[in-house]
């Protein structure tokens, strides 16, 4: 069973009389137990009202959202203790500390005395020493680590990481990195939102790439990267002319005595040489460079794949 | 305890430690405004104003300003909570946890029954020490029973009208026009300083259209034993008026967005 599946969801907001938004255009996907599901896309493109549905913040204009096999329309109830959120914008609560704070979400989850959980948590986060301080007195990246506190409070099974790091220091970013792949190795099932595109590949499995609330791309991290990207080879010689090399179809450019070639990364670069009838004596240097997620989330918004399942 | 019982005795917990941590604004400050009320109508002019149902005005003033000070102090309460829930994002999370809505309105309005009553309960030993300090006689409690049964439903009442409120508000003016326009001006034109029976034809029927007349006149029958309107009809109208309030309640929590602004 999954852990979340979202089916065909759509969410429309009327603004003013005959003015209707289309957020979320009938999106599809699942996130398997125990995975990380990247869900990226840029500002706008309805990342936040797939969370919000998922919470019941929001409620879908059609389709559904079931959480570990169960609808969040029909018994959130039960998903919501299913699920843990960190919401993109800080929670300040004025007026409690962080004890204060994780002890009444414990409650609102029908948790009456929660000290060795919340204890735990404080720690490992960083913030036992800061627990009788006010949200107002935390820097940014205490807040953030507060808020993935109250996330865990209750040991979810599915988190939902909603912008995690914005706004974050790279220290602080790290460490959140190893501690969402701490929580994964723990068997809780995650989906993140992102326009951090390198934190994507770290982290996720799979990512769905979301664009003006239609779901371009779904699939492995590293299939999308290899289906949508080109390898970069560079090739250095030590001297010569090599200009017969830019009828190639993979060649690119060339700069002085380097010549660049796109190859797909099903064509290895000793076939390339040898397709081009090179001697690795001629070579002075040799580098390849990998194509990113970024490359790949790039070229899905302006090719506008739609909805292809890739198989890594 | 039970553990359903969990989340709404959490949020109630949450909710009466936010008065507390405030104690200035939400207990100290009802109780000056009583022991100015108190000394300017009730000591320094009650000398001079007939007595009321034979009551001394002093005497007469106190549940009309128990009764004041509890509900001005649980509307506030459960209006204030959801408002600064609102611009802190708190509102968003208590939609996200597995709290219900009928959890939500239930604690919220029994936070306000206890702020309302602490402030209530101040107001009338503050007012049975003028009375004491000026007749030498302790200012009793006729009907007990009467008196915890105004204190907890009105305390509701109002708590579902500030959460109400709070929920239909886009912005702060249109929270204080409630308390300002609506809640103000029939609090004092509901018998708190005077006994309709004071009052012309007109303006005696217009009162008692008016439904804190009866929650005002509920309370002061409990403490003094006497008051402008038949008990039983101030027991009906509160009830109704729980009632009311409960549905009004439900709507602005269906209706209502959690989103922070």
């Amino acid at each position: 069973m999954q852990a979340l599946r979202v089916e065909h969801l759509k969410k429309s907001y009327h603004l003013k009389v005959g003015t209707e938004v289309h957020a979320v255009k009938g999106v599809s996907f699942d996130v398997e137990p125990g995975e990380i599901f990247g869900l990226l896309g840029p500002n706008g493109a309805g990342k936040t009202t797939i969370i919000s549905t998922i919470t019941t913040l929001e409620k879908p204009t059609s389709g559904d959202v079931k959480v570990f096999g169960e609808s969040v329309v029909t018994n959130s109830a039960w998903t919501k203790k299913q699920i843990g959120i960190v919401a993109q914008e800080i929670v300040t609560q004025g007026f409690f500390n962080l004890e204060e704070i994780l002890t009444f979400h414990s409650g609102y989850y029908g948790i009456w005395n929660n000290k060795e959980r919340i204890k735990f948590l404080l720690h490992k986060l960083g913030l036992y020493d800061h627990r009788h301080k006010l949200v107002k007195q935390l820097s940014g990246g205490m807040k953030r680590r507060l808020m993935i506190a109250k996330a865990l409070v209750h040991n979810p099974r599915l988190l939902l990481l909603d912008e995690p790091t914005a706004g974050v220091d790279i220290e602080l970013r790290n460490s959140l990195w190893s501690f969402v792949r701490e929580l994964k190795a723990q068997g809780i099932s995650i989906l993140l939102t992102t326009h951090y595109l390198q934190e994507a590949e770290e982290l996720c499995d799979r990512v769905g790439i979301i664009h003006k609330g239609e779901l371009q791309y779904v699939g492995e991290t590293r299939g999308i990267i290899h289906q949508l990207t080109k390898r970069l080879v560079e090739i250095t010689f030590n001297e010569g002319d090599w200009s017969r090399l830019k009828t190639s179809p993979y060649y690119q450019h060339a700069k002085d005595q380097s010549y660049y070639f796109s190859i797909p990364y099903d064509l290895h670069v000793g076939a390339l040489l040898t397709g081009l009838q090179i001697n690795v004596s001629q070579i002075r240097d040799l580098k390849t460079r990998e194509g990113s997620l970024e490359d790949a989330f790039l070229s899905v918004l302006n090719k506008k794949h739609h909805n292809k399942e890739v198989q890594a | 305890m039970i553990q359903s019982l969990v989340p709404f005795a959490m949020l109630l917990r949450r909710e009466i430690a936010r008065f507390c941590k405030v104690l200035m604004q939400t207990v100290i400050t009802p109780l000056v405004s009583s022991c100015l009320y108190l000394l300017v109508f009730g000591v320094s002019l009650g000398s001079k104003v007939t007595t009321q149902h034979g009551v001394d005005y002093l005497a007469f003033l106190i549940p009309g300003l128990v009764m004041m000070g509890l509900m001005n102090n649980a509307f506030q309460n459960a209006s204030s909570s959801i408002v600064n829930s609102k611009y802190t994002g708190e509102l968003e999370d208590m939609r996200v946890v597995p709290l219900t809505n009928q959890e939500i309105i239930w604690a919220i309005s029994f936070a306000s029954v206890v702020r309302g009553a602490v402030v209530g309960l101040i107001t009338y030993l503050v007012g049975a020490a003028f009375y004491y300090h000026q007749y030498d006689r302790f200012l009793g409690v006729a009907h007990p029973l009467e008196l915890i049964f105004f204190v907890i439903v009105g305390g509701l009442v109002f708590g579902k009208l500030g959460l109400a409120t709070a929920f239909w508000a886009k912005s702060f003016d249109q929270l204080s026009i409630v308390g300002a326009f609506v809640l103000l001006p029939l609090t004092y034109l509901g018998g708190v300083f005077i006994s309709i029976d004071s009052l012309g034809p007109f303006w005696k029927s217009l009162s008692q259209l008016n439904p804190l007349f009866y929650f005002i006149n509920g309370i002061r029958h409990a403490i003094l034993g006497v008051s402008d309107v038949d008990p039983w009809t101030a027991i009906l109208v509160s009830v109704v008026g729980l009632i009311a309030f409960y549905i009004i309640a439900n709507i602005a929590m269906i209706k209502g967005n959690f989103h922070r602004w």
